[in-house]
């Protein structure tokens, strides 16, 4: 599902944030990127969604050389990526309705299956009581389960985060975390970039460790 | 897998779906306008107050240009004749004269007329006029000029045509007040054009930073419309449309204040001036003026939101 062979990239005037990465995730895997702040996990994330061009490199998503996708290209192919980020990237004058809509308006749905598609969603994470709420009246724990919804409501082939859970107390981590398996279960390929290497053990799912722009250990954990 | 995702590829828009689409556009810039009202409204009340200073000024400047054009008509050219002119021979020349490039009007003097209007320009003096007689003032033609042909040289130029007609002795035309009339009115014009291109500059600077701030305000809606797939045309339309009906209100704002100062000003000027406004002959701007401030408030509008949107959309 996602295979980059060594990637290599750099910020204008700074030290190569990646550096000769190969890493292929098959369809269906759980995986986490870790390591410390700066080892690049974040930068492997905005390549794989296409926010950033590797210098060197390529990286093919379901098949797809994303050095050979043209700009219109991109955005057809993130209606295929769910994100999450550790700031939520929720809009705060929207409702929860509003928020998760956004994902199936830009795919042309209708405002009936809309509706219909956010509630059932927001019902398996349990918000369905905070529909017309606006994120700043939720916790943050709420607030990343409608995050979650809004990543997941088109039911994307690749569910990506970044440090998803960096926010949230113990009880909301085991949350999002079940969140992310049931989506892994349903077919999503999962990937999660967290430095929390306590929750990362816990999980039980193969583990990339990046170090200064390198992969230093790539391996699944024994269940 | 979603019944959406199966494919990356761009389908191609039935009318249909095109329909549908603008339509979501337009609710979409509803709601943002909604859910945005008060950066809205700011936007719109800063365009509507630089288009209606640019307004004002223009109001002003439409006045004096129709008072100088007023003021220019004094420019004339008068022939005099010692003895009056019979009706073939006025007709003939007047013919002649007719036939001149430039020429606007002409009024025939005869020696009585000129008598009854040296006394009323004399009322009150009438004792100064004890002995003056008919014979003694001569008969003249005056000719007026059209518009283009009031400038020195033009009215020199043709003064010269003029003298070559026969029957044409004397020609008066006070040069030297033509001569400061036009270097004032040129230099008039030349700082109202001046002045008019900074003010423009200036509505336009500061219409587009406003609707480049109010973008701004929304960068983080933007990014993640491109996170979640949406195209350029799909992130973009709301905002153009939202860019536009700002325009749009602006101008129709500061179009409606400035009909509202300028009727205040025709029935309440003349409490605090020394003229009745509303006998001075002032006009409303022109309806191609209206139309162009009411179109470029909405060019405005719209163009400021297409620059600014360039630099948040990064698919």
């Amino acid at each position: 599902m996602i295979q980059i062979h060594n990637v290599h990239m750099s910020y204008k005037n700074d030290a190569a944030a990646l550096n000769g990465v190969t890493l292929s995730v098959r369809k269906g895997d759980f995986a986490f990127l870790t390591g410390v702040s700066g080892a690049g996990k974040s930068t492997l994330l905005r390549l794989i969604y296409a926010a950033l061009q590797p210098s060197r490199g390529q990286i093919l998503i379901d098949g797809q050389n994303l050095s050979r996708m043209s700009r219109r290209e991109i955005p057809y192919l993130r209606r295929g990526i769910g994100v999450v980020f550790q700031d939520f990237k929720l809009l705060p004058n929207r409702t929860v309705l509003e928020n998760v809509a956004i994902t199936l308006e830009v795919l042309g749905w209708s405002k009936k299956d809309i509706g219909k598609k956010v509630y059932h969603v927001l019902k398996q994470m349990g918000l369905e009581h905070k529909i017309d709420s606006t994120p700043l009246r939720l916790s943050g724990g709420e607030q990343q389960r409608v995050a979650l919804a809004r990543a997941l409501v088109n039911d994307p082939k690749i569910l990506l985060a970044d440090e998803p859970t960096g926010n949230l107390d113990e009880e909301n981590k085991e949350q999002i975390l079940s969140i992310f398996r049931e989506a892994n279960i349903r077919g999503t390929t999962v990937l999660v970039a967290s430095h929390d290497r306590r929750l990362i053990e816990s999980c039980h799912k193969r583990i990339v460790v990046l170090d200064k722009g390198r992969i230093v250990e790539d391996s699944d954990v024994p269940k | 897998m979603s019944r959406n995702n199966n494919s990356n590829k761009r389908s191609r828009l039935t009318k249909d779906h095109f329909t549908g689409r603008m339509r979501y556009f337009f609710a979409r810039a509803m709601a943002n306008i909604r859910q945005n009202v008060f950066i809205h409204v700011v936007s719109a009340g800063t365009i509507a107050l630089s288009l209606l200073i640019f307004s004002l000024f223009l109001l002003v400047y439409v006045n004096l240009e129709g008072a100088a054009e007023n003021w220019s008509k004094k420019v004339q050219v008068t022939l005099y004749f010692d003895q009056e002119l019979n009706q073939s021979e006025l007709m003939s020349l007047k013919s002649r004269i007719m036939a001149i490039a430039g020429t606007d009007t002409l009024t025939y003097i005869s020696k009585d007329e000129a008598v009854q209007r040296f006394r009323g320009r004399l009322k009150g003096q009438e004792a100064l006029l004890t002995g003056v007689s008919a014979e003694i003032l001569p008969a003249s033609l005056e000719i007026g000029l059209k518009r283009g042909s009031r400038n020195s040289e033009s009215i020199e130029a043709y003064v010269a045509t003029l003298k070559g007609v026969p029957g044409v002795t004397e020609v008066q035309y006070g040069e030297e007040w033509v001569r400061k009339f036009n270097t004032f009115l040129n230099f008039a014009r030349l700082v109202g054009a001046l002045l008019g291109a900074f003010l423009l500059i200036a509505v336009i600077f500061i219409v587009s930073n406003t609707i480049k701030l109010t973008v701004y305000s929304r960068k983080d809606e933007i990014e993640l419309l491109s996170l979640v797939g949406a195209t350029r045309m799909f992130i973009k339309a709301p905002f153009l449309i939202e860019g536009t009906l700002q325009g749009l209100v602006g101008s129709a704002g500061a179009l409606l204040t400035l009909g509202v100062l300028y009727l205040a000003f025709l029935n309440n000027g003349g409490n605090f001036l020394s003229f009745d406004p509303a006998q001075a002959g002032l006009t409303f701007l022109p309806p191609s003026f209206v139309g162009g401030i009411f179109l470029g408030g909405v060019l405005v509008g719209f163009l400021g939101s297409l620059t600014s949107l360039k630099r948040f959309i990064n698919v």
